[in-house]
């Protein structure tokens, strides 16, 4: 019961690792290739909701100091300030790969990783 | 000054990529030049960084004059400079040789990109091996992944955008387990320094157990696909053999490696001692190291193209470091790092040499060899030197880090580790030696007519890189005095 209220207590935790194992299973076991950079993109959102919620402090206030106001607690900024970075790395690596697929489709004619290795097994024997 | 070296040598190499695309049009006589003075400059700055780490000991720099933990800081030690000095040599050396050889694999409007993607590449590994900070690793592990995928589909050839994309997608899987690792550690520390994070770790031990599992064994998994570690290296053949002949020689003998030295410098800096007395951390990476040493060569052996086996070879090496690792003694730490290095040269050379046959005679079959060694005496010769290099044949520098690694394995009582060794030697001969004596006293099947005169610019690397095979398999004194400082535990 207590790992139940504790889960509840973390929800977005939990939900991030779901989140997580849902991209990695998208990634890794689906054939067509925008579908595992889909994967890839969940995989990493998860991965920055995960990291933003690490900052977060429940009634906590935004980390601007103004005179006169004083805030009992403030959300920790420095995790919202890494993930910008992330997903400026994510974005990248989304176009570098979403490129690699039109060259693929141009080259293969399919999107599909199954199809792309029997047309190689076939061009091979 | 000198102190602002390190930053500088990064930021150098981060300028000259963004201006390599600038120079497109009138000024593209200018690139190569540009880019091997770069090169040889930050190769100078190592040498001389390693001069004063020497004399001054290990010193750390703020970026920006921010002290830790609020600023990123870099820490120069033995290992970072010994790492430095192995990245920029051999991406010296592989350049001169890939300013001939690219010109017949990619198309010359894209040679101020590739220029691009290696200096950024040697950017990033050079920042991984000096950061001392969790989330500017990352940041540079991600600049390391896309352009390491970047030199390889930069040839548009169906093959390697294939094989690019297949390592993209692992990669990207192996520095999200490395982020999430970062977002667990902050977690339960509050900092991302290491020494920060070091120095919160074993009070943290004990409230949140199952934060630092997580996070070692994300840090493991990420590293792992990373330098294909033998269960994650499916990814490795395709791309290595696929890949432009240079490309190939610094993805097989450094790209690999820098994350085995980020793993090595997290396992022993950031988590405590007293963790792999409880989790068996070090046992799992030296089981997978010798699957990774007998698998690789049995793959090897069953190659037919040439590139292929020289980076199914590179799986079974890398077993080697981190079995270096994994025994977690002085002495066999010293091999496995000293492996870095001699395995940097070897397999660079071999992979150049490889290129050269592919230039010069359009050949990459390893049965088609047969003969090829008194058509080109010089590269072959080069390739027997890399390949008894291989085997770990007294005289060459692969027999140091053997010894070495062997040696540490008996100071901790494990004899098998030396079995395993002596072994893969042998298997490493069963595929390395038939190819060097059919190259050499095989009878020539046919002579081919598309045969090319080899370019001394391109030949002069290669035999540069087999000197210094010989010459470190006899001198290994100064490497091994630079790296016994590096590791004392």
């Amino acid at each position: 019961m207590e790992i139940i209220s504790r889960l509840l207590e973390n929800y977005y935790y939990f939900v991030s690792m779901v989140l997580f194992i849902i991209g990695i299973h998208t990634m890794l076991t689906h054939s067509n290739l925008i579908k595992k950079v889909i994967g890839m993109n969940i995989m990493d959102t998860s991965i920055f909701l995960f990291f933003v919620s690490i900052g977060y402090r429940r009634g906590g206030m935004a980390p601007i100091i103004q005179p006169g106001v004083e805030a009992e607690m403030y959300v920790n900024p420095l995790p919202s300030a890494l993930i910008l970075t992330g997903i400026v790395v994510a974005v990248s690596v989304t176009a570098y790969a979403l490129s690699l697929i039109v060259e693929l489709y141009k080259q293969y004619g399919t999107c599909c990783a199954n199809e792309i290795a029997q047309i190689r097994a076939r061009e091979e024997s | 000054m000198s102190l602002h070296l390190p930053v500088i040598s990064i930021a150098l190499l981060l300028l000259a990529s963004f201006v390599m695309p600038l120079l497109r049009r009138g000024a593209r006589a200018a690139a190569l030049p540009f880019t091997l003075s770069v090169l040889g400059a930050v190769f100078t700055v190592s040498l001389y960084l390693i001069y004063l780490v020497e004399s001054r000991g290990a010193f750390s720099y703020h970026v920006g004059g921010w002290p830790p933990p609020w600023g990123v800081e870099l820490y120069i030690d033995h290992l970072a400079v010994y790492m430095m000095m192995v990245l920029s040599s051999i991406c010296l050396v592989v350049m001169v040789y890939g300013a001939r050889d690219l010109y017949h694999e990619i198309r010359a409007e894209v040679m101020s990109w590739y220029y691009t993607l290696y200096l950024l590449l040697l950017a990033s590994m050079i920042g991984i091996a000096l950061t001392n900070d969790l989330f500017t690793l990352f940041v540079f592990l991600e600049i390391s992944t896309i352009s390491a995928c970047g030199i390889i589909s930069i040839k548009k050839d169906r093959e390697c955008i294939e094989a690019s994309f297949k390592y993209l997608i692992l990669s990207v899987l192996g520095s999200g387990c490395v982020l999430l690792g970062v977002a667990m550690i902050y977690m339960i520390t509050g900092y991302l320094n290491y020494d920060f994070v070091a120095q919160e770790l074993p009070q943290a031990i004990a409230e949140y157990p199952y934060n630092i599992l997580m996070a070692l064994s994300l840090f493991i998994v990420g590293f792992s696909v990373k330098s294909a570690l033998f269960p994650l290296h499916i990814w490795l053949p395709d791309a290595h053999s696929s890949a432009p002949s240079p490309s190939s020689a610094v993805l097989s003998g450094l790209v690999i490696k820098i994350y085995a030295a980020a793993i090595l410098r997290l396992l022993f800096r950031v988590f405590p001692a007293e963790l792999f007395e409880v989790v068996p951390v070090l046992d799992i990476l030296l089981f997978l190291s010798v699957l990774a040493v007998m698998a690789g060569s049995i793959f090897a052996m069953v190659q037919e193209d040439i590139k292929r086996m020289l980076a199914y070879s590179s799986i079974a090496q890398i077993g080697f470091v981190f079995m270096g690792i994994g025994l977690f003694g002085n002495r066999a730490l010293l091999g496995g790092l000293v492996h870095i290095f001699n395995h940097a040269l070897m397999k660079s050379m071999l992979f150049l040499a490889a290129g050269l046959i592919i230039y010069a005679a359009g050949i990459r079959n390893i049965r088609d060899l047969r003969g090829i060694g008194v058509r080109m005496p010089l590269t072959m010769g080069a390739f027997a030197i890399g390949a008894f290099s291989m085997v770990g044949i007294p005289g060459t520098n692969g027999f140091i880090s053997k010894w070495h690694l062997a040696l540490g394995a008996l100071d901790l009582g494990r004899p098998f580790f030396v079995a395993i060794i002596l072994l893969s030697s042998l298997l490493n001969g069963i595929y390395y030696l038939p190819i060097v004596i059919n190259a050499f006293f095989g009878v020539k099947i046919e002579p081919r007519s598309e045969h090319r005169d080899v370019p001394g610019m391109m030949l002069v690397p290669v035999l540069i890189l087999a000197a210094g095979v010989i010459f470190f398999g006899f001198y290994p004194g100064p490497i091994l005095a630079l790296l016994e400082q590096a590791i004392v535990l």
